[in-house]
């Protein structure tokens, strides 16, 4: 993929020109969303997306959700990617600590994971660029890079044909970032906080492409698939609000699951 | 060239010389929608690394559904490398309904649609290739939040 804005000044000066001569877009006012044929099922948020929006509700103490114990190796090439998913994950999370050392170590932690995939090339680059960035404390740039870190790693799976593992790692950040957001919430509930969980097409987008992986046999994938149907109900509650025990409920699946996922 | 270089060359170089040309345009359609972006970055988005893309016909839609969080506040980016070509970007709810703001915008073969959710859902960005000089045009969808 491209990387984004060294664009030339005449280039610049174009789009200064669309500024001012742009019109604004005409759209029909409703549409039949259903007959239109789709890229994609649905786009899978990076945590910092949820973070951030979280951020606005109020302050968070993320130091006190940043996580770099090595945790164990497995040789089971699924675990291996919902682990990575996971520990990119935990690298957001240290950048809304601004915690340097900490995405350090998760830079070096998530380029080793890789490598033992098979995908360590395609980001040897970006774990060098994390640790100079963190050490120049350009969270930014931090952020960026761990963006191009999972972009890469799912980009070199998708090219060897494992799309099945380039879920999983989607799979393992969008559960440790669930895990991190119902952990905030419910320290502090809110009824805006409790409805960043409203994720019902996501959840059966990931309860679908588990249930389409019959060939990993993993005991984790399992319990995640479970959880799922568990979880389901209690952010898909129609009109009524997502309640205070619906959210501590989702915090104990997710921390469990995780406990599942980094430990053997 | 004699014949049997001249068939290694059709079998063999011919294919890699197109495919790289099929790659490179939506590499391009891709680099035109980061440009469309660059000035909301200085505004504090934060542009996903990741992209959508692909050909459509003059007429064709496709939809990204998309999970979007209230609270953010996001901007869609469509590029293509085709200059003649009139693209544009829509953002609907799961109900069909209208939900961008009145800045989305479109121009040539540059589009944005502008959201600020009202609510934690997921969400239709309808990309559309309205006129184009070529049978098939390339587009990519970029976004950015803040």
């Amino acid at each position: 993929m491209i990387s984004v804005f060294k664009i030339n000044k005449w280039a610049g000066f174009a789009l200064a020109v669309i500024g001012f001569s742009a019109q604004a877009a005409q759209a029909p006012q409703h549409i039949d969303v259903k007959q239109y044929k789709k890229v994609e099922d649905v786009v899978v948020p990076l945590p910092n997306e949820v973070f951030g929006a979280l951020n606005k509700l109020g302050p968070v103490n993320w130091k006190e959700f940043v996580r770099t114990e090595k945790g164990a190796n497995f040789s089971e090439r699924p675990r291996t990617a919902l682990l990575l998913g996971n520990v990119i994950a935990d690298g957001f999370i240290a950048v809304q600590a601004q915690d340097a050392p900490a995405v350090k170590e998760i830079g070096q932690r998530v380029l080793s994971l890789a490598k033992g995939i098979g995908v360590g090339a395609s980001i040897t680059p970006h774990a060098k660029a994390i640790t100079e960035a963190a050490d120049r404390r350009k969270w930014e740039s931090v952020r960026q890079e761990l963006d191009r870190t999972q972009s890469s790693v799912q980009g070199a799976m998708n090219e060897l044909q494992d799309q099945k593992l380039s879920q999983l790692v989607s799979l393992g950040g969008w559960l440790r970032g669930t895990q991190i957001l119902t952990a905030v919430v419910s320290k502090h509930f809110t009824q805006e906080g409790a409805e960043l969980l409203h994720q019902p097409d996501l959840l059966r987008y990931f309860g679908d492409r588990l249930t389409a992986m019959p060939e990993y046999s993993v005991p984790v994938l399992e319990s995640i698939k479970r959880a799922l149907v568990e979880v389901r109900p209690l952010i898909d509650s129609g009109s009524k609000p997502i309640s205070p025990d619906a959210v501590r409920k989702i915090n104990e699946i997710t921390t469990r699951l995780d406990g599942e996922i980094v430990t053997r | 060239m004699n014949p049997r270089r001249q068939g290694i060359f059709i079998l063999v170089v011919v294919p890699l010389i197109l495919g790289t040309t099929a790659i490179a345009s939506v590499d391009d359609a891709q680099s035109f929608a980061l440009q469309a972006a660059e000035p909301y970055v200085r505004e504090g988005f934060q542009v996903r690394e990741d992209y959508w893309g692909g050909d459509l016909a003059a007429g064709e839609k496709k939809a990204v559904r998309q999970q979007l969080f209230k609270g953010n506040e996001y901007w869609f980016w469509l590029g293509t490398e085709v200059g003649h070509a009139r693209i544009s970007v829509h953002i609907y709810d799961k109900d069909g309904k209208l939900v961008e703001q009145p800045d989305s915008w479109q121009k040539g073969h540059y589009a944005a649609a502008h959201i600020v959710p009202t609510s934690t859902d997921s969400y239709f960005i309808i990309v559309s290739i309205e006129e184009s000089p070529e049978e098939r045009t390339h587009w990519a969808l970029v976004y950015g939040f803040r």
